[in-house]
């Protein structure tokens, strides 16, 4: 075991060692009847496959009165592109029409393919399946209402954003040109406009897990913090009104899920902690 | 009577939630949170084990020398040995929170040498301790 193993430089490294796949606890610890996952089928390869990788994917067929359930795919890798996603679609195309999921850009820069590979969130046009565990398993983004098989329903994640209001205020007359930025001033939104919603973050989140009716999530918080550093803003006091409150900023206990899983690389847990610090200078 | 649309039916339906705990990785980052809150929780019944450790010694030879017998027992000792594991481990993760709240260390490489940082200075820590009980107060 080299140091490589178990410091995680950035988030697109995979862990290469595996002293847990999931914690110690019951399949359906905490689950509703509708959501406990039953055994799917088996769709085998097709005949003259030499090399075949085994994908176990969640299904939820809404029209089907019966539960989710996984179900194992093997595909034909000299058939198949190098992506997860390029997994999905020849799966769509050559062997199961109904399977369900978002995709679009297939280049990491729409964020719609995001979903749980391997037990943690990314997006499928960006893992390659041989960064896939030999085991290796596709279910949608955790902890969220699933309309259909990968699909989940972001409803109240996207409530939540529109929560900490995505938009410029400002009181100011506005100016002939446009509201002039320095370059140091353009730089404080580096690392955090780049995010794309895919929600990877918030999904990982266990405070939001526990807590995600009140607790707004790193993926809108950093977006909150993406408007409180805009020099051009003028409603830092009341977005920070809005956001002093035991559970919409302060149920992130700064596990760090959100940064070691997100996709563009950002930090939604050191801009959590920067508004943190901006309440406290405020009120001090 | 018109027959129900299908689309009625889907959507009186609970959906199912996708599950959470039950398939997220245990990553570092997650681990150490939860054990931070572990060690808390058996602090806080340690605590109570010394306010009876207290209270012996206070109430005479007798009843401390009963819950000495208990703590000297190998039962006694591995929780011993646990709750001082537990202090060590929840004071290092308090340090490295103390330093989350002024905004340094959140880069992805730092935030796991921190990780391993407490890892490996509560089991020195728990064994300096140890060592220095056993053979150094004698």
């Amino acid at each position: 075991m080299t140091t490589k193993n178990i410091i995680i430089d950035s988030s697109d490294q995979v862990p290469s060692f595996n002293l847990l796949r999931r914690f110690p606890v019951p399949r359906n610890f905490k689950v509703a009847p509708q959501s406990r996952i039953e055994k799917g089928r088996t769709w085998p390869a097709p005949a003259g496959a030499t090399r075949v990788k085994a994908f176990d994917i969640y299904r939820y067929d809404p029209e089907a009165e019966r539960n989710p359930r996984i179900d194992t795919f093997e595909i034909d890798l000299d058939d198949c592109g190098p992506m997860v996603l390029d997994a999905l679609i020849w799966i769509k195309n050559k062997v199961d029409p109904a399977l369900t999921f978002r995709r679009s850009c297939r280049e990491g820069v729409c964020g719609s393919c995001a979903m749980n590979m391997d037990g943690t969130n990314w997006l499928a046009c960006t893992r390659f399946i041989s960064d896939m565990s030999p085991s290796a398993t596709i279910f949608p983004l955790a902890n969220l209402p699933i309309i259909k098989d990968l699909v989940p329903d972001t409803t109240h994640l996207f409530a939540q954003y529109e929560m900490i209001e995505p938009w410029l205020h400002a009181e100011t007359p506005v100016p002939e040109k446009e509201r002039l930025q320095s370059p140091e001033e353009r730089s404080q939104l580096d690392g955090s406009y780049e995010c794309i919603l895919c929600f990877c973050c918030t999904s990982g989140c266990p405070s939001h897990w526990w807590n995600g009716d009140r607790f707004l999530g790193p993926a809108a918080l950093l977006q909150a913090y993406r408007w409180l550093a805009d020099s051009r803003d003028e409603a830092k006091e009341e977005r920070l009104d809005t956001l002093e409150d035991p559970f919409r900023l302060y149920r992130c206990h700064t596990i760090l899920n959100c940064t070691r899983t997100c996709p563009k690389g950002l930090n939604p847990g050191k801009a959590i902690a920067e508004i943190k610090k901006m309440v406290i200078e405020r009120d001090s | 009577m018109e027959p129900e649309p299908a689309i009625t039916k889907i959507l009186s339906r609970p959906r199912p939630q996708s599950p959470n705990i039950q398939i997220y990785r245990p990553q570092l980052t997650s681990v150490l949170s939860i054990a931070n809150r572990m060690t808390g929780v058996v602090l806080s019944l340690a605590a109570v084990g010394l306010v009876l450790w207290l209270s012996a010694a206070a109430a005479g030879p007798e009843a401390y020398g009963a819950v000495r017998g208990v703590i000297a027992s190998w039962p006694g000792q591995v929780v011993l040995l646990g709750c001082t594991f537990a202090f060590f481990l929840h004071l290092c993760g308090g340090i490295r929170h103390l330093f989350w709240d002024t905004v340094r260390g959140f880069e992805l490489r730092s935030i796991y040498m921190s990780g391993w940082a407490v890892v490996a200075a509560s089991v020195i820590l728990t064994m300096a301790a140890w060592i220095a009980s056993l053979f150094l107060a004698k």
